[in-house]
C-alpha cells in the first residue's frame, strides 16, 4: 500500500531507558533541515522529560519529590501537570491506575505516553505539511501522524508476546497512537493498584486511540483489569485494541464493542 | 457490554460462519436464538451468503435466518469440489464472504463481514459502522486488529511499525522492530 516510491527515513535514538524510533515517510528519500531541526527538538524535549521525571536519576524532580526534598509545587510545572492528571487517570480508570506506590508518587506509567505525545504532536505533526507521513514509536508504543489526503496507512505489527519476534495481529491507522502494556518484555512489572499484587492473567493488551496518552493509560490499566473484566472498555472511549491472556485466549473489541472468537473455534 | 462473537466451526460438509451477538443488561434484540454450537442463550447464526450453489445437506438445519439483517440464507457445502474430501484446508473454511447479523452499540449497529479465501480468513471488515461523532472516517475500513492466524499473507509483510510490551535496550536489538529500522536508516 502507499503511494509509489514512498521512501523512509528513520532515526533511532535511547532515550528514559527506551529505543526510539521516528519515522519519515516522502518521495525524496531525503530529510531536509526543517525536518532535521524537528526530530532532533523531538529527542531533545523527551531528554528534558527524562531529567525532570526518571526514577533512576537521584537528582529528577521525582526522585527529589520522593526523598522529600522537595515540595509538589516548587516542582517543574510539568510534574505539578502530571501529578493532576495521574488523579484525575485513577478517578476515570476506577483505580485501574494509579501514579502512587507504597505511598510515594510514581507517575512513570504515565509519563511515557504523555511525553512521546506531547513531543510528537509539538515537533513532528507539522511536518506532514510537507512530508506524507510522520511517527514515533518509543519503546513499543506510537503516535502517528498522515498528511490529509494522502493514502498512505502505517501498517501496525502487534507483538507476539509469547513468541519474540514474530507479530500476532496486524491493523492500519492513519493517524492515532496504539499502545501496548504486559509483561512480555519486562516480567510482572505492572501492580494492580488495588491490591498491591503484580496483575496476572493479561501477557499483552494493546489499546488504539487518538491520544498515545490515553492509549498508554488504557493498556495499563487493561492489564491490571485481567482477561475477563472487560467493563471498562465501553467507557474508556478507546477505538480498538486486543488482549491477549495468558493462556492464549484472544479479545478485541471496537469501539465499546467486544468482538471475540468463540472458544472452540479453530482458528486459534 | 455487548460483544459480537463470530466462530468458525466445522461441520461435517463445511463451514458455518456463526455470529453471535451475546448481550447483556442493555440488551439488544436476542436476534434468534438457534442452535447451539455458538455459547449462550442470544445466538443468531448467519449462514454465509456464498456464491457457489448451495448442496443442501445437513447444514442446512442451522439455517437460523431471521437474523435481524440482511445476509443468512444459503447453506455451506464444499461447493464445488468433490463431496467427501472436504476441502480441508488450513483451517477448512469454506472459501466467500460472510456476514454477521448487525449488533447495536451505543453508537448505533456495528456489522462485521469476513472474506474467507484458500480456507482460511483473508479479511475482516467492519462493513457496518456509525458514523456518529468520531472524526476519523478511517475507522469505518478494517479497524479492527486482525490476527495473523485470520489472514493469507506473510505475517511481517510490510508492517511499518511494531507495537509490544515496554521493550528494552537489549530486547530492541533483536526485535522486529529494530529490523525496520535498520533496513530503513
Amino acid at each position: 500500500m502507499g503511494s509509489l516510491t514512498l521512501s523512509r527515513s528513520v532515526r533511532v535514538e535511547e532515550i528514559m531507558g527506551m529505543p526510539i524510533s521516528i519515522h519519515i515517510l516522502n518521495h525524496s528519500g531525503m530529510l531536509d533541515a526543517t525536518a532535521e531541526r524537528a526530530i532532533e527538538a523531538c529527542f531533545a524535549e523527551l531528554r528534558d522529560i527524562d531529567r525532570v521525571f526518571s526514577t533512576y536519576r537521584d537528582d529528577s524532580d521525582i526522585s527529589r519529590i520522593a526523598r522529600g526534598e522537595l515540595a509538589l509545587t516548587g516542582a517543574d510545572p510539568r510534574v505539578v501537570e502530571v501529578e493532576a492528571a495521574c488523579r484525575a487517570a485513577a478517578i476515570e480508570t476506577a483505580g485501574l491506575f494509579s501514579a502512587t506506590w507504597k505511598g510515594s508518587f510514581d507517575p512513570t506509567g504515565y509519563v511515557k505516553g504523555w511525553s512521546v505525545e506531547n513531543a510528537a504532536r509539538r515537533h513532528l505533526a507539522p511536518l506532514v505539511a510537507h512530508e506524507t507521513a510522520v511517527g514515533i514509536n518509543a519503546g513499543g508504543d506510537m503516535q502517528l501522524f498522515t498528511a490529509p489526503g494522502a493514502d498512505w496507512r502505517w501498517n501496525v505489527g502487534i507483538a507476539d508476546p509469547r513468541r519474540a519476534g514474530e507479530i500476532i495481529a496486524t491493523l492500519e491507522v492513519q493517524n492515532g497512537a496504539v499502545a501496548t502494556s504486559g509483561s512480555a518484555e519486562r516480567g510482572d512489572h505492572i501492580i494492580d493498584p488495588r491490591t498491591g499484587e503484580p496483575a496476572r492473567g493479561v501477557v499483552s493488551a494493546s489499546v488504539v486511540d487518538d491520544s498515545l496518552t490515553r492509549a498508554d493509560l488504557w493498556a495499563t490499566a487493561a492489564v491490571v483489569a485481567g482477561f475477563d473484566d472487560r467493563s471498562w472498555v465501553a467507557r474508556s472511549g478507546t477505538r480498538t485494541g486486543i488482549v491477549i491472556a495468558d493462556d492464549g485466549r484472544v479479545t478485541r473489541w471496537l469501539d465499546g464493542t467486544s468482538v471475540d472468537v468463540a472458544t472452540g473455534a479453530a482458528l486459534l | 457490554m455487548k460483544k459480537i462473537i463470530y466462530a468458525v466451526l466445522a461441520t461435517l460438509s463445511g463451514l458455518v460462519l456463526v455470529f453471535s451477538y451475546r448481550t447483556s443488561l442493555d440488551a439488544v434484540q436476542p436476534i434468534a436464538a438457534t442452535d447451539t454450537a455458538a455459547s449462550s442463550g442470544t445466538a443468531a447464526t448467519t449462514t454465509p451468503s456464498t456464491s457457489d450453489d448451495e448442496s443442501s445437506e445437513s447444514s442446512s438445519d442451522d439455517e437460523s435466518s431471521e437474523g435481524s439483517t440482511s445476509s443468512s440464507s444459503g447453506s455451506t457445502s464444499s461447493g464445488s469440489t468433490s463431496s467427501g474430501t472436504t476441502e480441508t484446508t488450513a483451517s477448512g473454511l469454506t472459501d466467500g464472504t460472510f456476514t454477521g447479523g448487525a449488533a447495536n452499540t451505543r453508537y448505533g449497529p456495528v456489522q462485521v463481514q469476513i472474506t474467507v479465501s484458500g480456507g482460511v480468513i483473508a479479511d475482516v471488515q467492519v462493513i457496518d459502522y456509525p458514523n456518529s461523532n468520531r472524526e476519523d472516517q478511517q475507522i469505518n475500513g478494517r479497524a479492527l486488529p486482525v490476527l495473523v492466524s485470520e489472514t493469507t499473507q506473510a505475517q511481517s509483510s510490510q508492517i511499518d511499525m511494531v507495537s509490544g510490551a515496554t521493550y528494552t535496550s537489549q530486547g530492541y536489538i533483536a526485535s522486529l522492530q529494530s529490523a525496520i529500522d535498520q533496513a530503513n536508516a
